[in-house]
């Protein structure tokens, strides 16, 4: 197996590294400390968030550190971080909730704060019950990320509009959360499999390289003729998007954005190539070169996402529907930045698995018990995805006086509902094991990841709110 | 020994023995098989529908179908307009004759979704004996094969005359364990056999049964429902609603709009609409209830929704002062469209006309908006002293306006616009088969995953060597690696229970 060349690391020691972060957490929190006391309002939900940003930083480095070292005193640090950064975060929930006065669903915003808190929890029922002590390697991080990406999309507590008033919204919801929660995990599980299942390292370079193609073309379905990309407008002082009419929202072109992500298109599809030409004439050194790109593909994917952050962050532009230069927001853009953001993350996560198969391999668990485990998740995730579903057509019921109308989010779930009734079918009726049913594992979260994602960012419809 | 399927089995052996995936078919079937010249069509027919293979093509095909509803334009939902801007004409034409800009209408689609309730109706049928066999005849006594097949068993030895009080230590043990197992008679000595949650071998014919329930219940509403919309003002009552497409439908009763109106939050989005509404039967008032959105009245089989509320440009009252000319106290009246009102025994004021937004052309007042901009109200006055009627116009409109004629002067204090109410009707008979189906799906869904039927046979055995044994076998239709520990755990107690160091126990067949 070709391998790229290795970084040069210093590995610390368990102590050493320990102390850096304890002592690299104290200072941070006292100076968060010192500003705020100097304003006031110590308890609000951006302090607390902000603490939990320096908790998970914490258990992210320890955590990262124990994925490449395997030294086991990271692994309870971690953990105290992380339940500490679980803490903060609970009472940012809480303020927020008490502040607005419905449970914290209704913007993006407040999706991100619930999944990061459900990261977190997740990071320690799977160490805690399940013995994965390396998933926090990957959470921590997401949920830096998350946590992020909401300092960005910080948005004002709007009233919510009478349809969104109603408790079955927040029961939905709730069930909607927990349900792609526990597909996402089987959705790790199973790719935890596969790396024990000894699939090679190169499938997942192409799998890496198909993941990161799909959602930049996914992305592109924006791009606008003369090479810009549309993305929506914002109020800076609503703090909302700009609507033209009822469901109508007014779009951007953001000049030249369209050009870049194309060329990045290129670089992240040049692994895949490599790939193929290697399957076909199995020419040792174009595996090497696969790899190569895939170096070349990061950088030019976190180019892309600092021009995008930029651009979007300063200027003013011209709209194809109306006269005049508004601005925008990374906040008006949150599925094109997810994108932009989860391509980052995968690939990184595929030159973890290149650099550190062997320990990693070493830390998971067995094949067997992953696979188990899978079917477990989803044997969870099914009825939630089904109460999910039935309590979202009992609150449309009450609100529209319709339970099913077809909507493309409904008929996406309805879809994501019956892959995984597939899986359970295949598993349970059929006995499909191992790789089999890891991939259909995968195929239903790619099915979830489109009905989230996909269906509000390519597809209209009467879901506008989320 | 992996993977042995529990949902389906024909005997206990061939469940054991691992019939890998397939069914094991019955004699008959393999015979008519054998014999496919002589196989009738219909029996054919049944056979496809129930094969699983047909299940899962025709499942693909409701899913690629269902995703192309969501991508393609779909015509209720959109504006014409907007489908000829996305579409060529070509294109629209092909897709309306195929019928895929309403997909979920289409009679295709209610043709495949009917077949897929029929191939769920027949697999459900063709396993239903067997799992029914199994189900309903447990096997209770272990026979010489069977303990040597089964995987999940242990043999512990057992003091000679013991067996009596062995069997019943194991009994207690068993009791503890929660298996309230029974005693069976054998040709010269019991055995125990103990099980818990038989019911999960059928909870998934509850499930699909669910699945069905649901369907009859859209399929009903499909063909029964329907939605209409209907405006109101205040005070008005009505018996016809109009549905989108459709001629207008008559209801047994009538709904009254008793009052409306809109909340708004601070900073001028809407908070909560609400209509008082009343249920009007042969004169008679028989249901009163205030409506939001979010919560609808219902009233036989029929539901009223608060949809929308919106201004009709009409005025609703009008707040006046009214000064005597020839000094005196002003009076404050509120007068309607159209209404009299006394200003004294001598005098009356009518509200002959109100504009929210006037214009003057041609000498005439006539409205140019619905929006409450430039109000003019044209009042008349009838004083019995004048003999005449005095038309006063606020503001003075020049050329029609008499109020230097008039007794009284007035002054606009306050407007009040007249409002509409809109609601939603409809009529779901079949949603009360969706309701129980979605709760029978939830109780199926928690016992197909969460209720593990597992069974213990003790029987007493007697080795080569006349040494005797108390043999053990365990079973689980899933769940099998905590089944596996919790036999364990109990092997542990048994031998504990009967102070027999556990010597080496002729297998170690933990197999998985």
């Amino acid at each position: 197996m070709a391998r790229a060349a290795r970084v040069d690391q210093q590995p610390a020691t368990g102590t050493t590294l320990v102390l850096m972060v304890g002592l690299g957490v104290a200072f941070l929190l006292f100076m968060a400390f010192l500003n705020v006391v100097k304003n006031g309002n110590l308890l609000n939900d951006s302090n607390l968030l902000y603490a939990a940003l320096i908790f998970y930083c914490g258990a992210g480095t320890l955590y990262l550190g124990f994925g490449i070292t395997g030294t086991p005193a990271y692994i309870r640090y971690a953990s105290l971080a992380t339940w500490a950064g679980l803490l903060a975060n609970t009472g940012a929930v809480a303020h927020r909730w008490y502040e607005a006065g419905h449970p914290p669903f209704a913007s993006i915003y407040e999706m991100l704060l619930m999944f990061v808190w459900t990261l977190a929890v997740l990071t320690l029922i799977a160490e805690k019950k399940y013995d994965v002590k390396v998933i926090g390697t990957v959470t921590m991080p997401v949920a830096i990320v998350g946590v992020v990406l909401m300092q960005l999309l910080r948005t004002e507590v709007h009233p919510l509009v009478p349809a969104l008033q109603s408790t079955w919204l927040h029961v939905h919801v709730t069930l909607a959360m927990l349900a792609y929660a526990a597909c996402a995990l089987s959705f790790a599980l199973a790719m935890m499999f596969l790396i024990q299942d000894q699939v090679k390292t190169e499938t997942f370079l192409a799998a890496t390289s198909l993941f990161g193609i799909a959602t930049y073309l996914g992305i592109l379905t924006r791009f606008e003729k003369w090479g810009g990309l549309s993305v929506v407008a914002w109020d800076p002082e609503q703090k909302a998007e700009v609507f033209l009419s009822r469901g109508v929202r007014l779009y951007l072109v953001i000049p030249d954005l369209g050009w870049l992500l194309l060329l990045v298109l290129a670089a992240v599809a040049a692994p895949l190539i490599l790939y193929s030409v290697w399957r076909n004439g199995h020419n040792k050194a174009m595996l090497d070169i696969a790899n190569r790109a895939m170096f070349l593909s990061i950088s030019l994917q976190v180019l892309a996402l600092l021009f995008f952050a930029l651009r979007a962050r300063d200027g003013r532009y011209a709209s194809l529907d109306v006269d005049g230069l508004f601005p925008t927001s990374l906040a008006a853009s949150p599925f094109i930045l997810s994108g932009l953001v989860g391509s980052i993350f995968v690939s990184l996560l595929y030159l973890l698995l290149l650099w550190r198969r062997e320990e990693l391999q070493r830390m998971l668990p067995g094949a067997e018990e992953l696979d188990r485990l899978t079917y477990k998740t989803i044997a969870i995730a099914f009825p939630l995805l089904t109460l999910m579903i039935a309590a979202g057509a009992y609150w449309a019921n009450r609100t529209w006086g319709s339970y099913w109308s077809w909507d493309p989010k409904e008929t996406w779930a309805a879809i994501t509902w019956l892959v995984y009734a597939g899986y359970l079918h295949m598993r349970i009726t059929r006995g499909w094991r191992g790789r089999r049913a890891a991939y259909f594992a995968i195929l239903g979260f790619a099915i979830v990841m489109f009905t989230f994602f996909g269906v509000t960012y390519l597809l209209p419809g009467l879901h506008a709110y989320a | 020994m992996s993977g042995l399927p529990t949902l389906c089995n024909n005997s206990n052996f061939a469940a054991l023995a691992g019939n890998g995936g397939k069914r094991a078919s019955s004699p008959s079937q393999k015979e008519e098989v054998m014999a496919a010249p002589t196989l009738s069509v219909p029996r054919r027919i049944w056979q496809t529908l129930a094969a699983i293979k047909t299940g899962v093509i025709l499942l693909i095909v409701v899913v690629v179908l269902s995703a192309a509803g969501t991508v393609i334009l779909q015509r209720p939902a959109t504006d014409p307009d907007e489908m000829t801007r996305a579409y060529s004409p070509q294109v629209l034409r092909l897709l309306d004759t195929l019928g895929l800009t309403d997909v979920f209408h289409a009679w295709w689609f209610v043709l495949l979704l009917s077949l897929v309730s029929l191939s769920i109706i027949a697999a459900s049928i063709q396993r239903f004996p067997n799992s029914w066999r199994f189900y309903s005849r447990s096997y209770k006594s272990p026979d010489e094969a069977f303990r040597r097949a089964i995987p999940v068993r242990a043999l512990i030895p057992v003091n000679d005359h013991n067996e009596e009080k062995a069997l019943s230590v194991a009994d207690r043990v068993l009791q503890k364990a929660g298996f309230r197992p029974q005693r069976i008679v054998r040709e010269n000595s019991f055995s125990l056999f103990g099980e818990r949650h038989r019911f999960s071998q059928m909870a998934v014919y509850i499930v699909h049964l669910s699945l069905l329930l649901i369907f009859t219940g859209g399929t009903i509403d499909a063909l029964y429902g329907w939605r209409a919309f209907l405006t109101l003002t205040r005070g008005q009552q009505s018996t016809q609603v109009q549905p989108q497409n459709g001629k207008v439908r008559d209801l047994p009763f009538a709904i009254r709009c008793d009052g409306a109106g809109q909340e708004n939050y601070a900073d001028g989005s809407p908070k909560r609409w609400w209509s008082d509404l009343a249920v009007v039967k042969n004169g008679q008032v028989v249901l009163r209830k205030q409506i939001v959105v979010n919560e609808p009245l219902v009233y036989g089989g029929l539901r009223f929704y608060q949809a929308s509320y919106g201004k009709t440009g009409k005025l609703d009252k009008l707040l006046l002062t009214a000064t005597p000319r020839n000094g005196g106290p002003a009076e404050e009246l509120t007068i309607g469209p159209d209404e009299t009102v006394s200003l004294d025994p001598y005098a009356t004021v009518r509200l002959a006309e109100f504009f929210p937004d006037y214009a003057l052309g041609d000498g005439q007042v006539y409205a140019r908006s619905n929006d409450l901009q430039n109000p003019a109200v044209h009042l008349i006055v009838q004083s019995k002293a004048a003999n005449k009627a005095i038309n006063v116009w606020m503001p003075p409109i020049p050329g029609l306006e008499q109020n230097a004629s008039s007794p009284y002067s007035f002054e606009g204090k306050d407007v009040q616009m007249a409002y509409f109410t809109g609601l939603e009707v409809s009529h779901e008979p079949g949603q009360w088969a969706v309701w129980a189906g979605v709760v029978v799906m939830g109780i199926g869904l928690i016992l197909v995953f969460y209720f593990v039927h597992s069974r213990i046979w003790v029987a007493p055995a007697r080795d080569v060597h006349g040494q005797l044994n108390l043999w053990i076998g365990g079973s689980a239709n899933k769940n099998k690696d905590a089944f596996e520990h919790r036999f364990h755990a109990i092997v542990k107690q048994l031998e504990s229970e009967l102070k027999i160091f556990p010597q080496a126990e002729l297998k170690k067949p933990f197999l998985r």
